[in-house]
């Protein structure tokens, strides 16, 4: 087994080896039977997670495997032919009938869905003719009718917890990699989403860049936000994660608390990434 | 002879008077493109019939001179009971042709602004309406206004071919004084310096548009 | 059918008139591309002085209209004594004319080329002038084509000008046949299909470059 993760507290391991998920508790995500090709190269296979409230879920496996494409299905940014997706309750991309026959959702209530869904990227996306602060309060102003002055309150709020109080005046383009995503997790925050999910937000950054970011995020799960996150960061994961969901090909392999997901995993496949994860990070 | 002062104290008001109407042309005719243009891009970034109505009319109208168009509205339209007057039939053409090229100007910009921007707006729950008006034109803007400038400088060369319906531009003030006169140098340099001087004006304001209205980038 | 008799009429002309402009165009083309190198390689390696002549040169011809350069070469030149047939006299306008634009278009080919292109050409001992020749032109000129095969289809409308300084192509045909039958809509319509399908040929092929330097990159 890898040394890498050999040093890992075992200490919260009883209290996570089963779901957190409370026995009255409705799950704060969803997803059932989600399957997605592009063409004729079929990328999910039926793939079902449900996450309760509070909970942070760190997804990982080998690229190519569906996870970022899984994140995307989530708020509709990718359509998918099967499976349904609720937040809180409620439908996203695609509402059951009576007859339990899947409708689309129109545009206007996909778009109001995707308010209670947080999405931050690999390559930040802010906009780059905002400022900082203006790339945080336009949604809130011009999608939820927020009052712009409470929307700044809330911004500088929001920039404080991700420590760019001092930047709020600065365009993208002056910033480094790690303020960026900061400032896309502080953007995907003010719309006060249920739900945030991660698409390996520290996949684009310089090695030095990747603390800040985790440091924000792993405060925001500390905090009690629902959270799913893709990542090659396993000690991230390792720290951070409630439960880590495993895929390949399309499909969760194996899932578990992460203690026994890293140290003692069910299937070949798992134990086979782990070892050439930990050789290839052995010093 | 060369430079003679009588000829050219008479030539500078007819020529002035001429120029006038090539700036009314211009200004007029660049105000309706960039009005005109938006929709026909956003039409071509559509999908279906919409798309392919635009598309067609963009290619029709640049794909075929602009003097051609002027003489088919001018002289065509006038036949089958449309009469309208030269500078009308000018400004038509100039807008049509330059409308097209004034869209597709727009359509490059559009197509400039990342797929990801669109992405990340409709992730915050933007609907199409907030999207383009907060994320994706303003974004825009800022690229299409180094050829947007270079576009109103074809326009001010373009409006002299009104000369050739019987319009009193300053190309055809030019025309009338050099076939009345001997002094063809003084007319040509008279000419060329005000469309020099037009066309100078036209490109220092773009520049200072594009100053003003460029992001930090 | 009525309608369309002018055109059954004077079908054939209208076809000698495009096969003129075509001929204008097509031998235009060629003094403009050359000259239009010289002046970008020139601009972008040459000296301070040839580099400030160019300049000037690029700020008259862009910031006058070409109707202007051709109505006063057509009245200049015989004051100089310089005995040039028209044609030719045309075609000196077009090239020297078209040469600024041409030269835009390579000396933006020559530029966008990564400096990464420039240091590794350096890096394996070439001189210059091999660098030019092995590395640089063959990329640039590829990256310069469709914008180049678009002023070419540019050139072939802008000869219907030559019409109003009285040389005889496509529109000048058309004009006449139009006093002959008084038809004016049906014949500069028929001008107008003429010219596009030159120029819509000539842009798709441009096009079709543009797609394949984009599948080689």
């Amino acid at each position: 087994m890898g040394n890498t993760l050999n040093d890992v507290s075992l200490s919260a391991t009883d209290s996570l080896a089963t779901a957190p998920l409370g026995v009255n508790a409705r799950p704060m995500l969803e997803m059932s039977g989600i399957a997605k090709s592009f063409g004729t190269n079929q990328v999910l296979r039926g793939v079902s997670l449900t996450v309760a409230k509070g909970e942070a879920v760190v997804v990982i496996g080998p690229s190519g495997s569906g996870k970022t494409t899984l994140l995307r299905c989530i708020n509709m940014l990718e359509d998918y032919e099967q499976g349904t997706v609720s937040v809180d309750g409620e439908p996203v991309g695609y509402a059951l009938d009576r007859a339990g026959k899947r409708l689309r959702m129109g545009e206007r209530d996909i778009a109001a869905a995707r308010e209670k869904i947080g999405i931050v990227f690999q390559s930040y996306n802010l906009f780059p003719h905002m400022t900082v602060l203006k790339n945080i309060t336009a949604a809130p102003i011009r999608v939820k009718g927020v009052p712009r002055a409470k929307a700044e309150v809330r911004a500088r709020d929001l920039l404080a917890m991700v420590g760019l109080s001092e930047k709020e005046n600065a365009y993208p383009v002056n910033l480094s990699g790690g303020q960026q995503q900061r400032v896309a997790i502080a953007r995907a925050l003010a719309m006060d989403p249920k739900i945030m999910l991660f698409d390996e937000v520290t996949s684009a950054l310089d090695p030095e860049l990747v603390g800040e970011v985790l440091a924000a995020m792993q405060q925001l799960a500390r905090d009690g936000m629902t959270m799913i996150v893709v990542t090659h960061e396993m000690s991230f994961a390792r720290d951070v994660a409630d439960r880590i969901v495993f895929m390949d090909g399309g499909v969760i392999v194996e899932e578990g608390a992460p203690d026994q997901l890293f140290f003692a995993p069910r299937t070949d496949r798992v134990r086979q990434f782990l070892k050439r994860y930990n050789d290839r990070y052995r010093i | 002879m060369l430079f003679d002062p009588n000829f050219i104290a008479r030539l500078i008001p007819a020529l002035l008077e001429g120029a006038e109407v090539t700036v009314e042309l211009a200004v007029l005719t660049f105000l309706i493109c960039l009005v005109w243009g938006l929709p026909v891009a956003l039409m071509q970034a559509m999908r279906g019939p919409v798309a392919w109505i635009a598309g067609s009319y963009v290619q029709i109208v640049r794909n075929t001179p602009l003097l051609i168009q002027m003489y088919l509205i001018y002289f065509g339209l006038s036949m089958v009971g449309v009469p309208l007057s030269g500078f009308a039939s000018g400004l038509l053409a100039l807008c049509l042709q330059n409308g097209g090229y004034v869209a597709e100007i727009y359509r490059g910009g559009l197509q400039a602004v990342s797929a990801r921007q669109y992405e990340a707006g409709r992730a915050l729950g933007m609907r199409p309406w907030t999207l383009y008006t907060s994320v994706i034109l303003p974004q825009m803007v800022a690229r299409v206004i180094p050829p947007l400038t270079n576009q109103a400088i074809s326009i001010t060369k373009d409006t002299s071919q009104v000369a050739a319906i019987a319009v009193m531009d300053v190309m055809k003030i030019s025309q009338v004084w050099v076939e009345s006169s001997a002094n063809t140098y003084d007319v040509f340099l008279g000419v060329a310096l005000i469309y020099l001087t037009l066309t100078t004006i036209v490109s220092l304001v773009g520049r200072f548009a594009e100053q003003r209205l460029a992001f930090a980038a | 059918m009525k309608t369309f008799m002018p055109l059954i009429n004077s079908y054939w002309y209208l076809f000698r008139g495009a096969g003129m402009t075509l001929m204008m165009a097509g031998t235009a083309v060629i003094p403009a591309t050359l000259l239009g190198l010289l002046i970008a390689i020139a601009q972008i390696f040459g000296g301070r002085v040839s580099r400030s002549a160019i300049v000037t040169y690029l700020f008259v011809v862009r910031g006058i209209p070409l109707l202007v350069l051709l109505t006063f070469v057509y009245y200049l030149l015989p004051l100089t004594g310089i005995d040039l047939p028209p044609f030719w006299g045309v075609v000196l306008v077009l090239s020297v004319y078209y040469a600024a634009f041409m030269s835009e278009v390579f000396r933006a080919g020559i530029l966008s080329l990564p400096r990464a292109q420039w240091d590794a050409a350096k890096s394996l001992g070439m001189t210059r002038h091999q660098m030019l020749q092995i590395v640089i032109f063959p990329q640039a000129l590829r990256l310069a084509a469709p914008p180049f095969v678009s002023l070419c289809a540019n050139l072939v409308k802008a000869t219907s000008l030559v019409s109003i300084v009285g040389l005889w192509e496509l529109t000048m045909a058309s004009r006449e046949v139009v006093e002959r039958t008084l038809a004016p809509f049906q014949i500069f319509l028929a001008a107008a299909v003429l010219y596009f399908c030159i120029c819509y040929s000539i842009a798709a092929y441009g096009k079709y470059l543009e797609r394949r330097i984009l599948v080689g990159h």
